[in-house]
């Protein structure tokens, strides 16, 4: 299982402040969440992949006074895996495959909608939450209004409203906070 | 190397990390770049004799005030491409202030002189080594942001270079104050700020191959 962010930062604050036990369930926590991020890019070359996480967990190590406890544990993290990763790239002279280009993009966009996912939610939550279930079931789980109706136990005008309403709801809280 | 061993071997012996470790470690490279630049200054160009007298005057903290605060400037957006992650540097326009402020003295210095002396204080007496010391004296300064960076995680390498051989370029200048008697703002407009200029751009050209970790 994955740890989470939390946890990982309270380990890293931990080990910053010299506890060595914390600091090695710091870095065995990232090893996981750093070969998914290798193995994504480096399309299945797998020595590659275990060189560059322990480049990575090196780094982590040596240069950890550049963390700023203020800041998120992981963005940290990943700046200094993505940079050791294109610092291979650049070693190796790999131009990279077009391909391969495509997957880092991909990943990256992963990334994005990961964290688009998490506004959305949050802005969801801050409508009534039949219409934020409506809005879920039919414009993001991509649900027919008949089966949003079904899910719900909503008669499908119902849901009709609510998707409506909701949609207005939160126009109107982006504009509020673009203002 | 096994990837678990190596976990080990890093946890073995790990001490506490003082708290703004970053800035110590930067501050630390200074000093110990600086030291040898002050000796330097000391030693192969010799302290100005009337330092003392200087420094009562306005002309000397003039120059202190405008390579003093660029060093500062550059110092922090130093600190800030030492970490990998988010370096906004748009405040660094501030770094025009200084700038600005000396050309004004230097304008309404020169509108005070007769034009026929304009070329004397524009070259000074040491016009022709003034930007090439600046530039000699950053290089024990770099030397030693080379040893924080040790430390450090730039990801911008190019930057980063830039704006260490910025800070090391800008505090040469104000250790150099102490042995240059030039005073006009014209003078150190251009001069000093030559050399600081041609310190940045070596570390800017410099930063891939050395900053690299």
């Amino acid at each position: 299982m994955q740890a989470s962010e939390d946890q990982l930062k309270a380990w890293m604050t931990r080990g910053l402040d010299g506890d060595a036990a914390a600091h090695q369930l710091l870095l065995r926590g990232l090893l996981p969440v750093l070969r998914q991020f290798y193995r994504r890019r480096m399309s299945g070359r797998e020595d590659d992949v275990e060189d560059l996480v322990q480049e990575t967990l090196i780094a982590v190590h040596q240069r950890r006074i550049t963390y700023d406890p203020a800041r998120p544990l992981m963005a940290w993290v990943f700046a200094i895996a993505r940079y050791k990763m294109i610092d291979s790239f650049r070693r190796t002279g790999r131009t990279c495959a077009i391909e391969g280009l495509e997957d880092i993009l991909v990943v990256e966009g992963f990334e994005d909608a990961s964290n688009a996912r998490s506004d959305v939610s949050r802005l969801l939550d801050t409508i009534p939450a039949k219409q934020a279930a409506a809005i879920r079931a039919t414009r993001i789980d991509g649900l027919s209004t008949a089966e949003a109706a079904a899910r719900h136990a909503m008669g499908e005008s119902d849901v009709k409203v609510s998707v409506h309403r909701g949609l207005k709801a939160l126009a109107a809280r982006v504009r509020d906070t673009l203002k | 190397m096994n990837t678990d061993d190596l976990i080990d071997s890093l946890t073995k012996d790990v001490k506490p990390m003082p708290r703004h470790a970053l800035r110590r470690r930067l501050i630390a490279g200074l000093i110990l770049g600086g030291g040898g630049t002050l000796l330097a200054v000391g030693a192969w160009l010799g302290f100005r004799p009337d330092l003392w007298i200087a420094m009562h005057g306005g002309a000397f903290w003039m120059k202190w005030l405008y390579t003093a605060s660029l060093a500062l400037c550059a110092t922090l957006a130093t600190a800030r491409l030492g970490r990998p992650d988010g370096a906004a540097l748009g405040w660094l326009w501030i770094m025009a202030l200084p700038v600005a402020g000396l050309a004004a003295i230097s304008i309404a210095e020169m509108a005070k002189t007769p034009s026929s002396e304009w070329m004397a204080m524009w070259l000074g007496a040491s016009w022709k080594i003034c930007s090439r010391n600046v530039f000699l004296l950053a290089i024990p300064i770099f030397g030693g942001l080379l040893w924080s960076f040790r430390r450090l995680a730039p990801t911008r390498l190019r930057a980063a270079g830039a704006t260490a051989g910025l800070t090391a370029g800008a505090w040469a200048a104000t250790l150099y104050c102490l042995h240059c008697p030039e005073v006009s703002a014209i003078f150190v407009l251009t001069w000093y700020s030559l050399g600081i200029a041609l310190a940045a751009l070596t570390g800017a050209m410099l930063g891939p191959k050395l900053l690299r970790w």
